[in-house]
């Protein structure tokens, strides 16, 4: 018998295709019809090297999240986060973001990139008018640099450069205390580590001018291997090293540097120590590290923070990281916008987001402030302490002053240009 | 003409008559792409379907553009990307700095890339196999570190910030996304019918003659080097327009896009799609991204997926999916005339 027919799509399978694709084109409109929740977009890193803190981005969001729909959602709408994965690529980021909108009718972005790729989601905000708040990206000029400036868009996040300032003053002070004059660096090879190490030496040598940087080490993003490094700082015998190192790199460094008995020859002020995810990775913490606080439960040493920290380990069975507490604020910021606009709109948000204080277990006094003129955060504990191997790792952490900050914030800003 | 010659033209004139059918054949169908394409937008409003579509036309050009040397020369490049991104930050440094009309950056960005890709070409084209690879990786890893390196022009690894500024030339505005997405799908199916062209010429049959016996080609008196430079030159012409389209529908450049990864998906892309065919890559593309982007939805393990479809790829079918459908129909029409 011959056959008939070719053997091709089947009728069933053809209605089921045609049925498919409709329902792919119609998504959006389903989407938005249902007006009652509201969709919150968020690009973040949730897999690769440092997919841990888009993780634990995720964490915080939906924490903060369950809080603000129990108590009846924004402005009355159920808020539904949908979290996607942008590798740490730009144009990925990019994509997920116009993706986040466009297609799944999100209203609102949270955006968890870093460096490049924040820059990235930063003008699909400015081409789609969505609002969108920054919440992982500490680069500076993300809101300083005027040419960046739009009105829907702001960021949660501490900055690199208070981070400086406070870090300058705090290591100068041990400077003269102690007579540490010879200084060495030791940071990663990109634009954040020489930024970064910039900043704070132009800071330490400014409140203490004697101070000399006799090293410089540069190793590469991701090295896995420190010996050459290590032996380079021993052999300059400074009295005192600063480290931008962060995350695997720095618990890498302290590893093989702890078998040089390095941390015992000098003082060590590394930016990055007082995170969870570098505390307790590292086999052998030193004491008396100095560091600056990224996120700890015990500072600042109120207990809503004790309790935010002991609530983020109790549902995630890990501690949060600098990334968790930034995402939080993000949410808690956007639950006080929507009560005092009466709206979830994104305009309105904005609108009320300019210059809005609200209270926050990471504020320096209890609050946090939206910062009107360059839409930034501000007034957030920031200070530096010294380590213990144990738990609570830090557990005297001298604050900053925000004060200061402003002061040398507003130089700054007007040496680079941007005011 | 002697009786040798007007008998040789007499052979030829068929061929000759094949190969300008062949070629308003192209044109045709190219026309023909470009009009479903752009008549896209009066039946959708899917903007996601629009964004796909210039992501497949900055892919597209690029990893088609990689065929011509993989394909074809058999020049098996590990660095191409780095020329992805000097089209993406040519354009964009340009657009930033000078704010010159766009038609005007883009000419300058190509002449650029020329430029540079016939120094590095010059260089690399000497060798061959896996030195020629990893030649243009070391090439491609020094780009990508001038751009980090280079922060006070190119914005280190943040990248250009600040937009790439799109002025409206002859009417047309590449601020309007849907004017963005017209003018994508010229570049592509312009960029894919002149790669078409270049390949099906004399020219392309010299490069295969190289990919499969360079040394028989050599004595048969034509310059392989002069030959592989030029192929260097031209495929990285049309990957600096993908870089380009890239850039524009980001609004900026990132040092990702000269790194090496990206060079290793237009090789995914070659590999998914096959190289034996013109389309292949451009199937490849469509493939990867279609993936990438339902993958993505669902799960962060998106690695795994893609690592069990390369598995089946090059396990499985052991060749790309263009291939193998060609492949098979050939076989089914040889079957059919009872070869």
């Amino acid at each position: 018998m011959t056959r008939t027919r070719t053997p091709g799509i089947s009728r069933r399978s053809a209605l089921a295709l045609m049925g498919a694709g409709a329902m792919t084109f119609a998504a959006p409109w389903a989407a938005r019809a249902q007006a009652k929740t509201i969709k919150i977009g968020m690009p973040t890193i949730l897999s690769g090297r440092v997919a841990q803190l888009g993780t634990s981005s995720r964490n915080a969001v939906m924490l903060e999240v369950e809080k603000v729909n129990a108590a009846g959602g924004l402005a009355g709408r159920q808020i539904e986060m949908v979290v996607r994965d942008s590798k740490g690529q730009p144009q990925e980021a990019a994509r997920v973001a116009r993706e986040l909108v466009n297609t799944d009718g999100c209203e609102l972005l949270l955006d968890g990139e870093a460096s490049s790729g924040s820059f990235a989601v930063h003008e699909v905000a400015r081409d789609l008018g969505v609002l969108c708040i920054h919440t992982c990206s500490e680069a500076s000029s993300l809101t300083a640099d005027p040419k960046q400036h739009i009105p829907n868009a702001f960021r949660c996040v501490r900055q690199g450069i208070h981070d400086s300032i406070v870090g300058g003053s705090y290591a100068a002070a041990i400077s003269k205390a102690k007579g540490l004059k010879k200084w060495a660096t030791c940071s990663p090879d990109y634009a954040y580590g020489r930024d970064t190490t910039g900043e704070f030496t132009l800071y330490l040598k400014r409140f203490a001018p004697d101070v000399e940087i006799i090293s410089e080490s540069w190793p590469k993003l991701f090295q896995p291997d420190y010996t050459e490094v290590v032996t380079k700082i021993l052999q300059a015998k400074p009295q005192a090293l600063y480290s931008c190192l962060w995350g695997g790199d720095l618990t890498s460094c302290i590893d093989q540097a702890n078998i040089y008995a390095m941390f015992g020859q000098m003082e060590v002020f590394a930016v990055n120590m007082a995170d969870y995810t570098a505390l307790t990775v590292v086999k052998n913490l030193p004491k008396g590290i100095h560091s600056g606080n990224r996120y700890i439960k015990t500072f600042p040493t109120t207990p809503e923070n004790a309790a935010w920290g002991d609530a983020y380990k109790a549902k995630y069975n890990e501690y949060p990281t600098n990334w968790s507490w930034q995402n939080a604020t993000a949410v808690m910021f956007l639950a006080e916008a929507a009560k005092k606009a009466n709206s979830a709109d994104g305009k309105k948000l904005a609108e009320v987001l300019k210059g809005l204080t609200i209270k926050c277990p990471f504020g320096a006094d209890g609050t946090v402030t939206m910062r009107g003129d360059d839409h930034t955060l501000v007034g957030y504990a920031i200070g530096w302490g010294t380590t213990i191997p144990q738990e609570p790792y830090v557990p005297e952490v001298k604050a900053g002053d925000w004060k200061t900050i402003f002061e040398l914030e507003a130089e700054w800003k007007k040496s680079k240009g941007y005011t | 003409m002697t009786e040798l010659e007007a008998g040789r033209a007499q052979a030829l004139a068929p061929v000759r008559g094949g190969a300008a059918l062949q070629r308003y054949r192209d044109v045709l169908i190219a026309l023909v792409a470009f009009a479903v394409l752009a008549s896209l937008p009066l039946f959708t409003g899917s903007k996601a379907l629009l964004d796909f579509v210039i992501r497949c036309s900055a892919y597209g050009l690029f990893a088609t553009s990689l065929n011509l040397l993989v394909g074809y020369t058999g020049l098996t490049s590990f660095g191409h990307g780095m020329f992805f991104g000097l089209g993406a930050y040519g354009f964009g440094l340009i657009m930033q700095k000078l704010g010159v009309p766009i038609p005007v950056a883009v000419v300058a960005t190509l002449a650029i890339t020329a430029v540079i890709a016939a120094i590095i070409g010059a260089i690399c084209v000497r060798l061959k196999e896996i030195y020629f690879a990893f030649v243009t990786l070391a090439f491609q890893m020094l780009i990508h570190s001038t751009i980090l390196s280079w922060a006070s022009f190119t914005g280190g690894d943040q990248g250009l910030r600040g937009g790439i500024p799109r002025p409206a030339f002859l009417g047309i505005n590449l601020a309007n996304h849907i004017h963005l997405y017209i003018a994508s799908c010229a570049l592509l199916v312009l960029g894919l019918l002149a790669m078409r062209q270049i390949a099906q010429s004399p020219f392309g049959y010299t490069l295969r003659m190289i990919r499969d016996n360079a040394a028989r080609a050599s004595f048969l008196g034509i310059d392989v080097w002069r030959a592989k430079l030029t192929v260097f030159v031209l495929a990285a012409l049309f990957a600096s327009m993908g870089g380009m389209v890239m850039a524009l529908f980001v609004s900026g450049a990132y040092p990702e896009f000269a790194y090496w990864t990206i060079s290793g998906e237009a090789i995914f892309i070659n590999m998914l799609g096959g190289v034996s065919t013109f389309l292949g890559p451009m199937v490849g593309t469509v493939l990867l991204l279609l993936l990438n982007d339902t993958v993505t939805r669902f799960t962060e393990y998106h690695g795994i997926v893609l690592g069990v479809v390369i598995l089946f790829f090059a396990l499985g079918l052991r060749k790309g999916l263009l291939d193998f459908v060609a492949e098979w129909f050939s076989q089914r029409r040889d079957a059919g005339e009872g070869r």
